[in-house]
């Protein structure tokens, strides 16, 4: 039974009888709002200090006293007698692999037992030292010499390190698009991989998957890197042009040169004749990306040399891929065999509340919108 | 009791953003107006992940978990997704306290069955429709949760756009995808069998 897309998108065009009676049947168990049950004394926002004062009028005494009271027993408090007290909550093992790696100020022994690394914290290796981090739901994580990371979040469903300067190499088996990476020119998220990835001090970096696949984001600027290929980032661009780690050097060399030059240049023109002249069907993973990297003409002429390595699956079309209709490049995506796309769209979705305003609006300028006809 | 900074809008007039703000400046109204737009949103992802005897009691607990934080909420405009975020966290949350999930549990049985509305369309069996919502609930986790929106919360694909802070596209392909594995799944469930599978 042939599907109306419009139906089930909005409810318009011919209805579908089978979503009709999915409709009918499954209605009952919607949503039937009851009251919210607020609790009289919860509050919607900080009391402001006027109110305090209002409803404590003994504050301003109190808190005199507590002054007189801590100013008499600072002499009892001197660095020397202060205990500093131990981080709490959330942390990850850290296993000393080499040198003395430092968490904080605090330098690991070469015979310590684990240590932890909570939120917040710090690790620093120097060019005699490294280390691997590592928590039960998440994997492995090795860093390299003269690295720094730092953990921002380790929560159930999201754990989030920063890699300011250095290298990871990361065993991953936590659920696709659980753990995060920042870095200073792109974010990488795990699709369920082991990878390595480099961030030089002046913030550019690349990305090399060795299983599974990784997305790379920043700022609408998606990349996908899948076993075998590699990309690399550049501050405030954002992550590059993927590529198998096998293409011909010629064809490496060209997109560079098409990832350094500016839109629609000269530079950039003759660098895509030569990615396109050296492609062969397996860098159909570098074309798929530049079709939303190119236009006008030059997004034909990557279409048609797509085209002709990697014949297009069915439900897309030559219109719809011209105009970057996200049904199709996902369809055309899937038909590489290089990772389902669908879950990158969950964790779009799982991050929706962490992307920028400025990312959400320019991703909604590249998606169009059209009407995806019956098949 | 303060005067509600939005009292005198109607709910359908009412920008989200707006009443966030006012929200969060204490004005109860405006939050209960949230609840009336984002319930069912809620309730639709939670139906997607946690036992259908459950999901109305969590739905209340996901605004009481919203509310004390609502003022760490810095962007408004980010408080669909931020509250997605809240009602699959807390779907994660009944799973991990190992709330029994099984639909026949001793305490299941013991509750009354609440008839359905009065406005419903005719009468199904029941199992026929628990065997639909069974087969929406056997997909992956991306298209079962858009097509709960859907076919069970009634919301159109530009609702649950904006609802949940998704993409247009992504919504529309989570429905298109997720529809054709479902006709998949009923397809395979009502095929009869044949005497080579026997």
């Amino acid at each position: 039974m042939p599907m109306n897309d419009d139906y089930l998108w909005d409810g318009s065009g011919t209805p579908d009888p089978e979503i009709q009676r999915l409709e009918s049947l499954v209605a009952e168990f919607r949503h039937a709002e009851r009251p919210l049950a607020l609790p009289p004394e919860t509050p919607l926002a900080p009391t402001k200090a006027r109110g305090l004062l209002l409803q404590f009028p003994w504050l301003p005494r109190l808190a005199a006293a507590a002054v007189i009271l801590l100013a008499a027993a600072l002499p009892f408090f001197s660095p020397a007698t202060r205990v500093t007290p131990p981080p709490v909550g959330p942390s990850w093992d850290v296993a000393n692999l080499e040198g003395a790696p430092q968490i904080e100020s605090q330098s690991l022994s070469t015979h310590q037992s684990a240590a932890k690394l909570y939120v917040g914290q710090t690790l620093t290796t120097n060019s005699s030292s490294r280390a691997s981090l590592s928590e039960d739901d998440l994997g492995q994580i090795q860093i390299d010499p003269n690295s720094r990371v730092r953990l921002l979040q380790s929560g159930p469903n999201h754990k989030h390190l920063q890699l300011d300067v250095g290298t990871i190499h990361a065993a991953i088996w936590a659920p696709p698009g659980e753990f995060v990476v920042d870095t200073p020119s792109a974010i990488a998220v795990d699709l369920g991989c082991a990878y390595t990835l480099h961030v030089t001090p002046d913030g550019s970096g690349t990305i090399r998957t060795t299983l599974g696949w990784v997305g790379f984001h920043l700022n609408g600027r998606d990349s996908f890197i899948p076993a075998g290929a590699m990309c690399s980032t550049r501050p405030k661009v954002g992550p590059g042009t993927p590529y198998f780690e096998d293409a011909t050097e010629s064809f490496r060399e060209a997109l560079h040169a098409f990832d350094q030059a500016e839109p629609s240049t000269y530079a950039a023109s003759t660098a895509l004749a030569a990615i396109l002249s050296q492609a062969r069907a397996k860098d159909g993973l570098t074309l798929w990306h530049l079709l939303s990297r190119t236009s006008g003409d030059e997004r034909a002429l990557v279409y048609q040399r797509f085209a002709s390595l990697v014949p297009p699956p069915q439900g897309i079309t030559r219109n719809g891929i011209l105009a970057l209709d996200p049904h199709m490049l996902d369809l055309y995506w899937n038909a590489l065999d290089l990772g389902d796309i669908s879950i990158w769209r969950y964790w779009e979705q799982s991050s929706s509340t962490h992307r920028t305003p400025a990312s959400s609006q320019l991703q909604k300028k590249v998606l169009l919108l059209k009407k995806i006809p019956s098949p | 009791m303060r005067t509600p900074f939005l009292g005198r809008l109607a709910m359908n007039t009412s920008p989200d953003d707006a009443l966030v703000r006012a929200a969060q400046q204490g004005d109860r109204t405006a939050f209960g107006l949230l609840y009336s737009r984002y319930s069912r949103m809620v309730h639709g992802i939670l139906l997607s992940r946690v036992p259908y005897s459950d999901v109305d009691d969590l739905v209340q607990d996901v605004f009481l978990q919203a509310l004390p934080r609502l003022n760490a909420l810095r962007e408004v405009s980010k408080f669909p997704g931020w509250l997605a975020a809240i009602a699959r966290n807390r779907a994660s949350d009944f799973h991990r306290r190992g709330k029994p999930h099984d639909e026949f549990s001793e305490e299941s049985i013991s509750e009354e069955i609440d008839p359905p509305p009065p406005c419903h369309p005719a009468p199904h069996s029941n199992a026929e429709a628990h065997a639909a919502l069974d087969a929406i609930l056997s997909l992956p986790e991306t298209y079962r949760e858009t097509l709960i929106l859907r076919l069970v919360e009634g919301m159109t694909g530009p609702e649950i756009a904006e609802r949940t802070g998704l993409t247009h596209g992504s919504v529309r392909v989570n429905l298109h995808r997720g529809m054709q594995q479902l006709r998949e799944v009923l397809g395979r469930k009502a095929a009869p069998l044949t005497g080579g599978e026997l």
